[in-house]
């Protein structure tokens, strides 16, 4: 009998522990999107969604909590800065491997910094521009030697250009757009997911890596699903496919969709803009007087009640909501939709009803979304119902927009803006430094403005930065180079039993947290 | 078929005058279809009369509204008066068509006539590259066109024509080819005739009749295609009234329930469209009931 | 017999070539006369000029339109379509992933415009005079006026979200994933072969709405044809006598003078398999299929010249392979026709 006992005991025991150590089963999140992934390369892509994956798949030496601004440690456990501002000294975590058995040392960190500069790809201008070199100091410790000493260099080293990718499996000279040409064909790297199948335009499989060195995924899988348009989107939404869906629905469906009882809608402000830009050394643009007429008589509000059918907000300065320093430069020195000042300001110049400032306003009709065709037309009305206006909206593709931009063609022409980094001066330095002025077509320039520019990257105490930007702020709205009208926001619909979305103004998003419960 | 010219117009003279008692169902139909046609050549000729707003007012009532009194077809989220809308966009396709089908079948008439005339290495290689383009979907290539000319109102008709000179070539190069062989066109030829005069007197006015049908039906496809390209987002500016591009705008509203954007711009399309090829089709049974194997 | 139906096949075959040729020359053309440059699309707002001209020469973009011209041309001749000039891809990799889908579209589209057509055509011709000849006559030319996409709208609308008995748009639903069973693009075989069948079902059921409104749209003309083939055949000698027979009069119509008037409907469609493709391309665009009449779109947009003659190129095959099988499955049968 005892003998029997115990036998069972022990197996008993021994099936215990067999038992799959999770405490829930399997769960699988299926994500909507209608963006697309472009390379599957830190070196070359270059969008907010392919740098979405990277954030689940890849890590940086620092990174962003899910839902938070500030900067915490990544794959480096901290950091120092050399007296002069150039020299950043990272201290690397120790004992990591890519899931293949290579070791993740500062030479995989130097590799890949090396090959993004040597590979060009479109976002390597944010490692060149700053980065002179990067050193190997010891086997966990890795020295970047800026150009000149920049603030925000901190917040570039988060960004996915920076990420360290598997020296064996990346080839060093060529451009990695689908994970078949990899060796091995997977993507693997440091981070909480790995990509086990792809297939382009359509759907992404990412499983959770074992080998991940932070907080486990409280999912175990998750899979995007790629949509060819939002209306699709909505519906299967709507009729539970979708666990939730991100970027970028209709207006109507955003609002039909915000009063839908079995789904929850996350909201936050995106730190996207739109705005007009002049091409300010050329007639007539080149006179800033008009400039400022122009940005005058924009009429925000009612412009996102019939375009985005209320939704975002109207921006008042380049820099965006949410940012330190952002100020409503332009709603204090002009109104919104300020037609008398407008009608002044051409006055000053010899426009009026019988002799009409005649314009050419241009857009593009796809990259944005289909809702620039009609931004373009309310911004017509808008700017003819001064009485002393008279506009030709033109269009262009984005090949040929950006074209004409660099050949001096479209005299005032709509715009968007990601951020690259999280700081003013990308929203600013960008447009009106003389050097990114040329590259946006807009040809402003300041010698105070560069200066300004420059003393807003090298000084490093919040304060006197902050002052430098609210001086830049109130500056744009005499000088108008470029012309502001909207912040983005983000919306996310989710099925009402997801928990753990948070969404950041750094458009970094999580998909760790994310669980459904019952 | 033997035709002679005079005796060829004539015969269509007195179809006409046959009426419906003779052809029945073919002719109401091309009744009905003319009707079609002149009720909305009416609308483009009189826009401003009949339409209650002006397309570009953004102000004409509430948003996104369904029909009512005020708004015949309701309005778009620009505050827009879809009737308006339609009224005015009928000038936009039915200039585009129109001029399409004209240009393509002058150039089409012309080249199939030197090439069948002409024959030799000319007509070989004229009648490839047309098979080829004939052969080839249409709307591909219109696509591909409009494209490159980018948008505007010449650069679609343009694009539009290109595709339709094949049929005409080749029917007129068929006609031409037979004719050529006719008794009375080596009568011509033999009392000295030149081979101009050959072309315009003899062969020209016979091709016509076959023409006049394949030209409606023409217009009809012509109409569909500068839908299609409109609603693809291609060749035609903001700036100008169409029904193809009020369709893709109206589009995304479709979950929300606002079915009247896209509901009457896809109806004026059908209804005009089938209007030319009412008349196209009745023509060709009153014609001759053979005369189209398509 | 064989030997001149191949040498028939043959010929069809190499006339072939001069068609594409052509067709290829004329875009080739269109698309470097097109403004828009596609190197500055590919190299994003921020490269300076001197990476655009080593881009540009490395594409062999800066050479003259005719030396540009013969190097396309050679490279076809060894079946290589290159690589897109946007993305780092294979142009042929691009089109395999996408040509399935618009195959399966258009042939399940063509089986319903056949079935419809034919026998609505048959019926018609049955009972001519009778208002129902001239309801299926007036349906056969208002149903060819109804742009494509609009109706695709109009059956989202009432079959997806009013009634919401069926999916509007994608080869699958969001919980169904390709990579459990995917082998050849042809999902409605993958399905089969990997014995999914509620994957099967879950394909089947995407493919009514586009393939229907594709269908429909086309089956005007082979409502007309069939009548007007019918019509003949049935005043024709031996249907008499097969009357005299006493043979029941469904059986005459529907099986002994259809199959006599189906010869000339095959050499039709033929021709109906180009307006099949351009209808195909804003069939996609309405319900989001993933085949090459987006892939077109898309990169028309983007100024990618080797994708957009890569997929004209193709689509010019297609059509010319599907309009030489139909010929030569009617020179099997009428050995007249044959060279």
């Amino acid at each position: 009998m005892k003998s029997k006992n115990i036998f069972l005991c022990v197996v008993f025991t021994f099936f215990l522990a067999c038992l799959p150590a999770q405490g829930f089963a399997k769960q699988t999140l299926v994500y909507g999107t209608t963006e697309k992934i472009t390379d599957m390369d830190p070196a070359s892509a270059y969008d907010f969604h392919t740098w979405e994956i990277f954030y689940n798949i890849y890590q940086g030496l620092l990174k962003y909590p899910p839902g938070k601004t500030n900067l915490i440690p990544g794959l480096a456990e901290s950091y120092t800065i050399s007296k002069d501002g150039k020299d950043y000294t990272f201290q690397l975590r120790k004992g990591l491997k890519f899931t293949d058995g290579t070791p993740f040392d500062a030479n995989a960190v130097k590799w890949s910094i090396d090959r993004v500069m040597a590979l060009k790809g479109d976002p390597s201008w944010l490692v060149t521009d700053f980065v002179d070199h990067v050193e190997v100091v010891s086997k966990y410790a890795v020295k970047f030697v800026l150009k000149n000493a920049v603030a925000y260099f901190p917040s570039l080293v988060a960004s996915p250009p920076y990420y360290p990718v598997n020296p064996n499996v990346y080839p060093k000279d060529k451009i990695i757009r689908d994970p078949s040409e990899l060796k091995g064909g997977k993507l693997v790297g440091l981070g909480p997911y790995k990509a086990v199948s792809f297939k382009r335009d359509q759907e992404i499989v990412l499983e959770t890596n074992p080998a991940f060195y932070g907080d486990k995924p409280k999912n175990d899988r998750v899979v995007i699903r790629y949509f060819a348009d939002a209306t699709t989107m909505r519906l299967a939404l709507t009729k539970g496919e979708l666990d939730f869906a991100f970027k970028t629905l209709n207006p109507s469906d955003i609002n039909d969709l915000q009063k839908s009882k079995t789904l929850e809608t996350i909201k936050a402000q995106g730190p996207y803009i739109r705005y007009l830009c002049f091409l300010t050394d050329t007639p007539p643009f080149n006179d800033r007087v008009l400039r400022q007429a122009l940005a005058s008589a924009i009429n925000r509000k009612a412009l996102l009640k019939k375009v985005f059918l209320g939704q975002n907000s109207p921006l008042y300065s380049m820099v965006p909501m949410g940012m330190w320093s952002h100020t409503d430069a332009f709603k204090v020195a002009m109104g919104d939709g300020n037609v008398a000042l407008a009608k002044k300001l051409l006055a000053s110049r010899g426009y009026n009803e019988n002799h009409k400032f005649t314009f050419d306003l241009w857009y593009t009709p796809t990259h944005y979304g289909d809702t620039e065709v009609d931004m373009a037309a309310v911004l017509k009305a808008q700017f003819e119902g001064t009485g002393v206006m008279k506009v030709n909206v033109k269009s262009a593709e984005w090949a040929a927009y950006k074209d004409n931009w660099k050949n001096k063609v479209m005299p005032v022409w709509l715009l968007g803006w990601y951020p690259d980094y999280i700081d003013p001066d990308d929203y600013t330095n960008a447009f009106a430094g003389t050097a990114g002025s040329i590259g946006m077509g807009i040809h402003f320039s300041s010698p105070l403005w560069d200066k300004l520019f420059v003393d807003g990257q090298i000084i490093t105490e919040p304060r006197k930065r902050s002052a430098v930007y609210r001086q830049i702020q109130s500056m744009w709205v005499d000088d108008v180079p470029t012309a502001p009208i909207l912040q983005g926001t983000l919306y996310l619909f989710a099925q009402k039993n997801i928990r753990g979305i948070m969404l950041s103004p750094t458009l970094q998003f999580n998909y760790g947290p994310i669980h459904r419960v019952k | 078929m033997k035709y002679s010219p005079a005796a060829g117009t004539a015969r269509l003279i007195s179809r006409f005058t046959g009426l419906g008692k003779k052809y029945g169902l073919e002719w109401w139909i091309l009744v009905v279809g003319a009707l079609i046609i002149l009720a909305i050549v009416f609308m483009a000729l009189f826009s401003g009369t009949i339409a209650p707003f002006s397309p570009y007012d953004q102000n004409t009532g509430p948003q996104l509204i369904g029909p009512n009194a005020v708004h015949l077809m309701g309005t778009d989220n620009l505050q827009r008066d879809v009737w308006s809308r339609i009224v005015w966009g009928s000038q936009t396709i039915l200039r585009v068509a129109v001029l399409a089908a004209v240009v393509s079948s002058v150039v089409g008439i012309c080249l199939g006539l030197l090439s069948g005339f002409s024959g030799g290495w000319f007509d070989r290689v004229g009648s490839l590259v047309m098979d080829s383009v004939y052969s080839f979907p249409g709307l591909i290539l219109a696509i591909a066109f409009a494209a490159m000319l980018g948008p505007g109102v010449i650069n679609i008709m343009l694009a539009v024509a290109v595709i339709y000179i094949p049929t005409y070539f080749r029917l007129v190069r068929g006609q031409t080819l037979s004719i050529k062989e006719e008794l009375y066109v080596e009568a011509a030829k033999a009392i000295g005739a030149s081979r101009l005069t050959t072309l315009w007197k003899y062969i020209f006015p016979n091709v016509i009749a076959t023409t006049a049908v394949v030209f409606t039906l023409n217009v009809a496809d012509a109409i569909m295609t500068e839908a299609a390209l409109t609603y693809l987002g291609l060749g035609l500016p903001p700036s100008i009234v169409d029904w193809g591009m009020d369709l893709a705008m109206g589009k995304k509203f479709l979950p929300s329930g606002h079915w009247w954007l896209i509901t009457f711009p896809g109806v004026m399309i059908s209804v005009l469209a089938l209007g030319f090829t009412m008349v196209g089709e009745g023509l060709a049974e009153i014609l001759n009931p053979r005369l189209l194997e398509r | 017999m064989k030997k001149s139906l191949a040498r028939y096949v043959i010929i069809r075959l190499l006339l072939t070539i001069p068609m594409v040729f052509i067709l290829l020359t004329i875009v080739f053309v269109i698309l470097r006369v097109m403004p828009g440059d596609p190197v500055s699309s590919m190299l994003g707002g921020h490269a300076p000029e001197k990476v655009i001209e080593q881009k540009r020469k490395e594409l062999g973009l800066d050479r003259s339109l005719p030396v540009q011209y013969v190097q396309y041309l050679w490279q076809i001749c060894h079946l290589d379509l290159g690589e897109s000039m946007i993305f780092k891809e294979r142009v042929t990799k691009a089109i395999a992933d996408k040509l399935p889908a618009t195959v399966e579209l258009t042939f399940f589209a063509m089986i319903i415009t056949l079935f419809m057509g034919v026998f609505l055509g048959a019926y018609a011709a049955d009972k001519r005079r009778s208002s129902r000849d001239y309801g299926i006559r007036l349906y056969g030319i208002v149903v060819y006026c109804i742009p494509v996409y609009w109706m695709g709208l109009m059956l989202q609308l009432i079959f997806g979200i009013w009634l919401n008995i069926l999916p509007i748009a994608g080869r699958l639903g969001a919980r169904t994933f390709a990579s459990d069973f995917e082998r050849t693009g042809f999902y409605v075989l993958d399905t089969i072969m990997a014995r999914d069948f509620t994957a099967l079902g879950d394909v089947l059921i995407h493919l009514v709405l586009p393939a229907f409104t594709l269908g429909i749209v086309l089956s005007g003309i082979f409502v007309r044809l069939t009548r007007a083939n019918m019509l003949d055949v049935l005043k024709s000698d031996y249907i008499l006598a097969a009357e005299a027979r006493g043979i029941p009069h469904r059986k005459i119509v529907y099986k002994h003078a259809l199959k006599n008037a189906f010869i000339p409907i095959l050499t039709m469609m033929g021709l109906q398999f180009a307006l099949l493709m351009a209808g195909a391309v804003l069939t996609e665009t309405t319900f989001s299929w993933p085949g090459m009449g987006r892939l077109l779109l898309e990169r028309i947009y983007l100024r990618d010249y080797p994708t957009i003659q890569g997929v004209i190129i193709v689509v010019a095959l297609v059509v010319a392979m599907a309009s030489l099988l139909v010929d030569v499955v009617y020179a099997m049968v009428d050995p007249r026709v044959r060279y």
